[in-house]
């Protein structure tokens, strides 16, 4: 069953022109900053890449994933789907791995800064991969908040805008956490600091587990969601 | 709200659910099917259900067979009965269409075949003929009553009372969220007065 909504929302992904402007802006903007970041460190590395890649999946992702539920739920679908029935579970974790491998794709050519760095100089591989693992697992994260986001409403951009909002206050929990009682916890869930680790070439299994369970609650409140409309 | 709802659609039955717009039709089928939740009582269907929606709509990017392919996989029903259900409603010639291509009627056509995915036991359809031509409609009720005679319980909301009265063996009368009639529907005239009087008793005339 996962299987039948995952390969039906690519379809519908893929047939919208959404992947393809939003990776084409993605990939504009990163290469601007990237090549800036590069001139300004006069090296050849890669690390820089990854918090601006990181901090433009908090735009891209909502994009791709607010569609998800809004739409079936602004158009009926989600009746059929829900009188069959389908059960949530399949539903939503077929629609998140959708969204997540669109984003992956979409985020791929971004390994291009790799070769371009290996053309210039000898950078380093090792944060290369583990960067890439930390955008993977920030996509998954994100991903699942917009999937979340667009099972409370019937609005695409409504869907989008709750998901950029609650991401950039995750991506900037750390800010203040200096001058607050709870600096430490706030620093804890910030985004940006989890995938500090990652870029810096490192994997630590706490941010690893951050990620998953960020990603987990919000496809299990998805579900919780998906099944608080049918028993309204 | 629905208030004093009590029914039963038999195997082989097609009953009509009549009643004004907001008397509670299209509640009643969604607490059948599930999508809504009861305060009190029950709504119950024995075994699977095909559901039209009053608007049917589907995904755009599929093609009909596409689409009818994915209903069968959440389903789990084997691909073969797509043909069969594009058969049942004389949907055959939209099977490689895109279903963002597709006229209204056309639409309907591919949201009955959807319905009778598996050829389930029970029908449940909000408006079926809604968009559907002169042709088409004489097709998809022959199509209901086919289905009632393989063995299916069929319940049928429908405005039009000359379709109640040429499909239905009974009609469910509603009115104010109130079931205020049962009974055999008669001819198209018969049913059409019984039908005004129950609707102008309750004051709604």
């Amino acid at each position: 069953m996962i299987r039948a909504v995952l390969r039906k929302e690519m379809v519908a992904l893929w047939a919208s022109p959404l992947p393809y402007v939003v990776g084409a802006a993605f990939h504009a903007v990163l290469g601007v900053l990237v090549v800036n970041q590069l001139e300004v460190r006069q090296q050849a590395v890669v690390q820089p890449m990854f918090p601006l890649a990181g901090f433009l999946l908090l735009f891209v992702v909502p994009i791709l994933a607010m569609r998800t539920f809004a739409e079936e739920i602004r158009t009926g679908t989600i009746d059929l789907l829900l009188a069959v029935p389908v059960p949530p579970g399949p539903l939503v974790v077929g629609k998140w791995l959708a969204v997540w491998c669109t984003t992956l794709v979409v985020l791929a050519p971004a390994g291009l800064v790799v070769v371009l760095a290996h053309l210039w100089g000898r950078p380093d591989d090792g944060p290369a991969i583990t960067g890439f693992a930390g955008l993977a697992l920030l996509a998954a994260s994100l991903a699942a908040v917009g999937v979340l986001a667009s099972a409370l409403t019937a609005s695409q951009p409504v869907a989008a805008m709750i998901t950029v909002f609650g991401t950039l206050a995750l991506w900037f929990a750390h800010v203040g956490s200096a001058v607050v009682s709870t600096g430490s916890a706030l620093a804890s869930v910030s985004l940006s600091e989890r995938l500090r680790t990652f870029a810096g070439g490192a994997i630590d299994t706490a941010d690893v587990a951050y990620f998953a369970c960020v990603t987990a609650a919000a496809l299990i409140l998805a579900g919780l969601a998906v099944d608080l409309r049918r028993l309204r | 709200m629905l208030r004093e709802v009590a029914f039963r659609v038999e195997p082989g039955e097609v009953v009509g659910l009549l009643g004004p717009n907001g008397a509670g039709k299209t509640t009643t089928i969604r607490l059948l099917l599930g999508l809504l939740r009861p305060s009190a009582g029950t709504a119950r269907i024995a075994g699977r259900a095909g559901y039209l929606p009053e608007t049917f709509a589907a995904y755009d990017s599929l093609s009909v067979t596409g689409y009818l392919r994915f209903c069968c996989r959440l389903r789990e029903l084997p691909n073969a009965a797509i043909e069969l259900a594009l058969a049942a409603a004389r949907a055959e010639d939209l099977a490689r269409r895109p279903i963002g291509r597709l006229s209204r009627g056309q639409r309907q056509r591919v949201g009955l075949a959807q319905a009778f995915l598996g050829a389930p036991p029970a029908l449940v359809l909000d408006e079926p003929t809604t968009g559907l031509d002169p042709e088409q409609i004489v097709d998809a009720r022959a199509v209901l009553r086919e289905s009632a005679a393989d063995g299916a319980a069929v319940l049928v909301s429908t405005h039009l009372l000359a379709e109640a009265a040429a499909i239905c063996d009974r009609v469910v009368v509603l009115v104010g969220g109130a079931v205020v009639a049962e009974e055999r529907p008669g001819e198209a005239a018969d049913l059409e007065a019984r039908y005004l009087g129950l609707v102008g008793q309750a004051g709604l005339l």
